[in-house]
């Protein structure tokens, strides 16, 4: 399997764990949804895959190595990406300043890292009409743009994003989803965590519910969009 | 006192000169405090000490050894952002992976207890005496019938020189440009690759450095002595709330504003007015504008 989670307990206090046994397998070039209602651990899943949280218990594999105890800072090096729930640009930097730190990874290679923000304004030519710019002051939707041209521009092979389009205008929020979408095609897997069910689910492959720490649902999306009443009954 | 006087132009310049001599030290200790405030979230309580040993390294390699004076600021501030370096990884590190998520609080604790632990040691090796250099620059300039010491005006320019070189490293090295990224969102640096705990090192050892160049800088103000940091300290702390907390160039301003309010209270009053005035200061200025002078909006102090 590309991403394996193997019966993970992870919790952020020693007392409680949000995540009690979870199983979890994303396959490459696939899109995986993980829905689930509030506080079912989604967003700790995520944050355990990447690190930020050590599992207490069982093991997250990508691509058969272990990752456990490995930091957060090590995983884009690995190819794995990570977008934050809400904006995570640098307000007060410029919008090449931020794409700058997005090729952190290429490290001393000048050649590498102007190819890389040349491929991201390629991308979102609305980024090189405010290269210049302060991110802060950039639209909801174009930060949101910077986000992810920040992410992908090193090609990493897995993408974690923690809720995409939550806090955008309703008019942005398809857009997101577009955007995601035309990742597939660039051969990148993606784990998604969402609370826009229906949104999500039109673009997975896969679908995983989470209730309580522990797994609730998983199939494929067909069969999700099928007894999707019977399994969201009861999240509100 | 005879108000007159401050009609006098070459008062009035010599004033403003001792000012922002004395402001450009309040500015070094200031940025020093801001950085690891800013990007750490430590509150720094031995900031005083690390000025100590900036002064006595200063007295070591100018006092005793006898070598130029340009040479004792450069190994001041090597040696004490060495010692900042070694503070971060050996204490304050390992506080914050242990102490969880009270941690910050934890480090108040840590940092006074670092104070006292760095003054007594300073007194087992030196003993109480204070150690001065008698002149860094000798000769002074003339302001009309007046005259302001060269030395002073090298202590101006160097303090300026040290943070022309804090903007340029922030402004155009690689490493510079990922302590601003995670002052601002330390989380989103990490998802970049940048792996901050090495940042958190860097600039602990940095700010710490520009408290040891303050203490070099004004040994022969400030003769090192182990208690010689608590003045420093007391005014690093006035320049962060007037400036914002964790805001740099809003230390630079309040610092230099300070010192030449300072000036001007001394010259108008007497000596040891302006800490009355600095104290009147920081009240005001916690009570009418808490986030700091030069801060638009922001974070409280």
């Amino acid at each position: 399997m590309f991403l394996e989670v193997n019966d993970v307990v992870a919790g952020y206090t020693k007392e409680v764990s949000i995540l009690n046994g979870v199983q979890f397998a994303a396959e490459e070039g696939k899109v995986t949804v993980i829905l689930g209602p509030n506080g079912a651990g989604k967003s700790t899943l995520l944050r355990t895959v990447y690190g930020y949280l050590k599992p207490r218990r069982g093991e997250v594999r990508f691509r058969g190595e272990l990752l456990n105890g490995r930091r957060p800072s090590e995983m884009l090096r690995h190819g794995i990406a990570y977008l934050l729930q809400g904006h995570s640009v640098f307000p007060s930097m410029s919008v090449e300043e931020n794409l700058e730190l997005g090729a952190w990874i290429f490290g001393k290679d000048r050649q590498a890292r102007a190819r890389a923000i040349e491929d991201a304004y390629d991308h979102f030519p609305r980024l090189r009409e405010k290269r210049r710019g302060a991110a802060g002051l950039l639209s909801g939707g174009e930060q949101r743009a910077l986000e992810i041209a920040r992410l992908v521009m090193t090609s990493p092979k897995l993408l974690l994003l923690d809720e995409p389009s939550v806090g955008l205008m309703p008019k942005l929020v398809d857009s997101v989803y577009e955007e995601i979408a035309r990742l597939k095609d660039r051969k990148m897997t993606v784990v998604m965590v969402d609370q826009n069910v229906k949104k999500a689910v039109a673009i997975a492959d896969q679908v995983y519910v989470l209730k309580l720490g522990a797994n609730s649902y998983d199939g494929p999306q067909a069969d999700f969009l099928l007894r999707m009443d019977e399994i969201v009954k009861g999240w509100l | 006192m005879d108000w007159s006087m401050l009609a006098d132009p070459n008062i009035l310049t010599v004033l403003v000169l001792q000012g922002l001599v004395r402001g450009a030290m309040y500015a070094l200790m200031g940025i020093g405090l801001s950085l690891i405030f800013g990007i750490l979230g430590v509150v720094n309580f031995a900031h005083g000490e690390l000025f100590m040993l900036g002064s006595y390294v200063m007295y070591l390699v100018v006092g005793i050894f006898g070598m130029p004076f340009y040479l004792g600021i450069v190994a001041a501030a090597g040696v004490v952002f060495v010692c900042g370096v070694a503070i971060e990884r050996g204490l304050v590190e390992q506080l914050r992976r242990r102490a969880g998520r009270d941690w910050i609080s934890d480090s108040f604790v840590l940092t006074i207890g670092l104070a006292v632990v760095l003054q007594n040691l300073a007194h087992l090796a030196f003993g109480s005496r204070q150690y001065g250099v008698a002149e860094l620059v000798a000769g002074s300039v003339p302001v009309g019938e007046l005259e302001i010491s060269l030395e002073r005006l090298a202590i101006f320019g160097l303090a300026c020189l040290a943070v022309l070189l804090l903007w340029a490293f922030m402004k155009f090295a690689r490493t510079g440009r990922a302590i601003r990224a995670a002052a601002q969102n330390a989380e989103a640096a990490e998802t970049l690759g940048i792996d901050v705990r090495n940042l958190f090192t860097v600039t602990f050892g940095l700010g710490a450095a520009f408290a040891g160049v303050a203490g070099a800088l004004l040994i022969s103000i400030y003769p090192a002595s182990p208690t010689v940091g608590a003045e420093p300290l007391l005014k690093s702390f006035a320049v962060v709330v007037l400036g914002g907390l964790g805001n740099v160039s809003g230390a630079i301003a309040a610092g230099l504003l300070l010192g030449v309010l300072e000036a001007f209270t001394i010259f108008i009053a007497a000596d040891g007015w302006q800490n009355v005035l600095t104290a009147y200061l920081v009240i005001l200025v916690l009570l009418v504008r808490p986030a700091g002078l030069f801060v638009l909006g922001g974070k409280r102090a």
